[in-house]
């Protein structure tokens, strides 16, 4: 099925007064035209006659019994033809020029002078005079008549002058009687100007009328194109229509039945048109109701049941029921209640609707079943920070309880030593140098689990200060330098410019440069340790010290990278053995960073070493306490 | 736009061609006029004037009334121009408080049919009243009355005096008003007028020969 629309127009309107501007002058021009040809013919009649009556009034002269052609004979032919000729030929060549109508008007009027001479100055003649005027308002230019009066006012100047009997039938007459003969002429021109103009008007006012009834007609015949149009339109929007499109009359009787209306109902256009709806597709038990709406919609106008979009039952070609969405309005056709109803199968979309309200009831009760699950999961999850705490606080409680009797330990192996030493008994000197080794390594385990304890436990707290940086890097250096290059390793420190101070955690600070310096000589053997220090910031906003711990020591590989800085993890097993620790430095290293609002980074390749980069912002801020000063790098 | 504006011109009429136009309209008109100009000349010049005698000529075969004026109009029966002195003629009669003795003369040269002088103005002459027309057999009376241009017009008291000779019309051909005319109505009702001789427009009664216009003596 297809449908398409053919738009079409009509020439474009010019105005009625451009309009009527064309036909009048067009109209004009045609009268013009007429005339010329008619006064062509005229002359060409005229010359004819002259050259007639010249030779039935005088054919011949005479000289006794000698004749010959009257020179009146010759008169008519020759200066009738030079007369006629000129203005006939611009007739045909020129017509409707204004030039033309004009050497015509002065033609007739010579043509009037011979003719009068011919006749011997006939007065009946001097009518000819009359008569052309009259013919030349057959242009319906008043201004031809101008030319015309002023030959025959000369004519009647220079004949009176000269030959008066010629033009006035009398031997010596007034030299103003020309005057009165113009006059006379003048009289007529005065009706004939009148007459042209009342034509002219009638002309116009006929012009106007023709310009306003084409206009009229062009409108209408827009309209009906249009009208056509929007047709067209219609029945291509019905065609395609997904939606039953259904007109009906005032009766309720179908009068278009759209392809969707077919293909739902199962009635073709030609069975549907003029049936009832109510009868076609309403079920026998609604039909009542339906008409009694229609009916007081007819009878009051009531509109309650139309406009408005409500769900109904319909039937099908053989009896099948299904619901449809309807909207019924009412519809003006030439004054007559026409009614438009589209209706909709709307039996997929209440199948649709328990699908999803089943759908719906299932998702209530799974989310249900989530949000116990979700309440369990958060008691699971205080439960386990619950212990998490327990733990932390135990163990802090456990570290400190287990510091008090190994710092006996250490002291004791310590003075032993020295009784050992000083009363000879160096044997024990190696033995309770073991015991004081495991003693401060045991210690620094427990005091490295209590520091993570701490901060796991929220209870780490941080002691704010201003301090210098190069001072901190210096006494760190004399502190850590031995450590460093124990292993036959060099150790430098850099610097970009003047390090100045910074508000911090002293103490945490120079613990975290200790851990990485200190892991840097271990795992470094005969290499090159350096301390690189430099002002950065953090994200690209919060300024910072930049401290890069470079080693070219073991190195480490990408998935131990990883690993790096979780609590007891070291690189691999191998590792605790070969070089000893507790797996806590990186680990307290990256926990003081977070504490400090800064960051720590590593970049490693096995046997080729690592550079650990910390970023700590120059104003640290705490969390829990108000900071006590400011201070900048610079 | 007014009803009375001028039609707007739907040629285009170059310069060139429009000075053609109105050249050739000046031509146009030169041509014209001059063939007027010929035409009102030829119409206005008179035909050679004739010396009628003093004396009613005693050899003459018309009757001159003893008791009153005589009047004979001499004419070519084919010329054309003479009708209208044949109009002025009866125009005369008709003013006339006591009619002449009237003759309207035709020449009839030698070689011409029987009846070649009975033309219009032949029957026109003979329908006015108291008009004797006479065949003028070779210009026999013409010659004796000294008229050589068909229209002269001679008028003779009862003593057989002349005392009138002309043209009764203004131009050849045409009638009107005339003062050949004017003369001898104030002649024949009054007696007396101050014009005796005007000019003749009409036809020559007798060809030219070798110069000399031909008449029988």
């Amino acid at each position: 099925m297809t449908a398409s629309v053919h738009p079409a127009s009509v020439e474009p309107a010019v105005s009625i007064t451009s309009r009527a501007a064309q036909i009048f002058a067009a109209a004009r021009r045609e009268i013009h035209e007429r005339t010329d040809r008619l006064f062509a013919g005229l002359m060409a009649f005229q010359w004819l006659m002259g050259i007639i009556f010249a030779l039935w009034v005088s054919p011949l002269a005479w000289d006794g019994p000698v004749s010959r052609t009257h020179l009146h004979v010759w008169a008519a032919v020759v200066v009738g033809g030079i007369i006629s000729l000129f203005p006939a030929l611009l007739a045909f060549l020129r017509p409707g020029l204004p030039s033309t109508r004009y050497v015509i008007a002065v033609a007739q009027m010579l043509m009037g002078a011979l003719l009068i001479h011919l006749t011997g100055g006939r007065i009946e003649t001097h009518f000819h005079v009359f008569g052309s005027l009259a013919f030349l308002a057959f242009y319906r230019d008043w201004r031809v008549l101008i030319p015309a009066t002023i030959v025959v006012a000369l004519d009647h100047l220079l004949r009176g002058f000269f030959w008066p009997q010629s033009v006035y039938g009398v031997l010596v007459a007034s030299q103003w009687r020309w005057l009165e003969h113009a006059a006379w002429v003048l009289f007529e021109d005065v009706f004939l100007f009148v007459a042209c103009r009342r034509s002219l008007a009638e002309m116009k006012e006929t012009a106007d009328r023709t310009a306003a009834l084409e206009h009229e007609v062009r409108t209408r015949q827009q309209a009906e194109l249009d009208a056509r149009s929007a047709r067209a339109r219609n029945d291509a929007v019905l065609e395609v229509a997904l939606d039953c499109v259904i007109l009906m009359d005032e009766a309720g009787r179908i009068v278009q039945f759209n392809p969707a209306a077919e293909r739902t109902f199962g009635y073709s256009t030609a069975e549907a048109v003029g049936t009832e709806l109510a009868d076609l597709i309403i079920p026998a038990r609604k039909r009542a109701s339906y008409r009694t709406g229609l009916g007081r919609y007819l009878a009051t106008g009531d509109t309650e049941n139309l406009n408005r979009h409500v769900e109904l039952l319909a039937v099908r070609r053989g009896g099948e029921e299904f619901p449809v969405e309807v909207a019924i309005a009412p519809i003006s056709s030439d004054g007559a209640a026409m009614f438009a109803g589209y209706m909709r199968d709307i039996t997929a979309r209440k199948q649709a609707e328990r699908e999803l309200r089943q759908s719906r009831d299932a998702e209530r009760q799974n989310a249900g079943q989530l949000e116990a699950l979700v309440s369990e999961l958060r008691v699971t999850q205080r439960k386990a920070e619950a212990a998490t705490r327990a733990k932390s606080e135990f163990l802090a409680s456990m570290s400190h309880e287990l510091r008090t009797p190994l710092n006996a330990i250490i002291l004791y192996s310590e003075l032993l030593q020295e009784e050992a030493g000083d009363n000879g008994h160096q044997s024990a000197i190696p033995d309770l140098e073991r015991i004081q080794s495991a003693g401060r390594h045991l210690l620094d385990l427990i005091n490295g689990i209590l520091d993570l304890s701490k901060i796991e436990a929220g209870k780490m707290p941080l002691l704010l200060e201003t301090f210098d940086v190069g001072a901190m890097v210096d006494e760190l250096v004399d502190t850590v330098g031995p450590l460093v290059c124990k292993n036959g390793n060099t150790f430098s420190v850099r610097s970009e410019g003047a390090l100045g101070s910074m508000f911090g955690d002293l103490t945490k600070t120079r613990q975290v440069l200790l851990n990485l310096l200190s892991n840097a000589g271990k795992f470094t053997r005969e290499g090159a340790i350096m301390l690189d220090i430099r002002p950065a910031t953090i994200d690209g906003t919060t300024p910072c010290v930049e401290f890069a711990v470079t080693d070219n020591g073991v190195g480490m590989t990408a998935e131990q990278s990883r690993k790096v800085f979780d609590a007891f993890t070291q690189a691999d097993v191998t590792t605790t053995r070969k070089y000893g620790g507790t797996g806590l430095g990186l680990a307290i290293v990256s926990r003081f960073c977070d504490l400090l609002g800064g960051t720590v980074s590593v970049d490693s390749r096995p046997g080729e070493g690592s550079r650990f980069t910390v970023r700590l912002p120059l104003q640290v801020v705490d969390t829990a306490a108000e900071p006590a000063t400011h201070a900048g790098i610079a | 736009m007014s009803a009375d504006q001028p039609t707007p011109s739907t040629t285009a009429s170059d310069p060139q061609s429009s000075w053609l136009l109105w050249a050739f309209a000046a031509f146009w008109m030169v041509c014209v006029v001059a063939g007027l100009a010929i035409v009102w000349a030829y119409d206005n010049t008179p035909g050679q004037a004739g010396h009628s005698p003093a004396q009613w000529p005693a050899e003459s075969g018309l009757a001159r009334a003893i008791d009153g004026p005589t009047l004979i109009l001499f004419a070519h029966p084919q010329c054309a121009c003479t009708r209208a002195s044949l109009g002025e003629f009866a125009e005369i009669l008709a003013r006339a408080t006591r009619p002449p003795r009237t003759y309207v003369v035709f020449l009839k040269p030698i070689g011409f049919g029987l009846d070649w002088e009975k033309t219009d103005l032949w029957r026109t002459a003979a329908g006015l009243p108291g008009v004797r027309v006479i065949r003028d057999d070779e210009g026999v009376e013409a010659a004796r009355f000294g008229v050589i241009t068909s229209g002269q017009t001679v008028l003779y008291d009862e003593t057989g005096a002349l005392v009138f000779s002309g043209g009764i019309t203004g131009a050849r051909a045409h009638a009107g008003d005339n003062a050949g005319r004017a003369s001898i109505v104030a002649l024949l009702n009054q007696g007396g007028t101050d014009v005796s001789l005007t000019s003749v427009f009409g036809c020559a009664l007798f060809a030219e020969v070798n110069g000399e216009v031909w008449r029988r003596r």
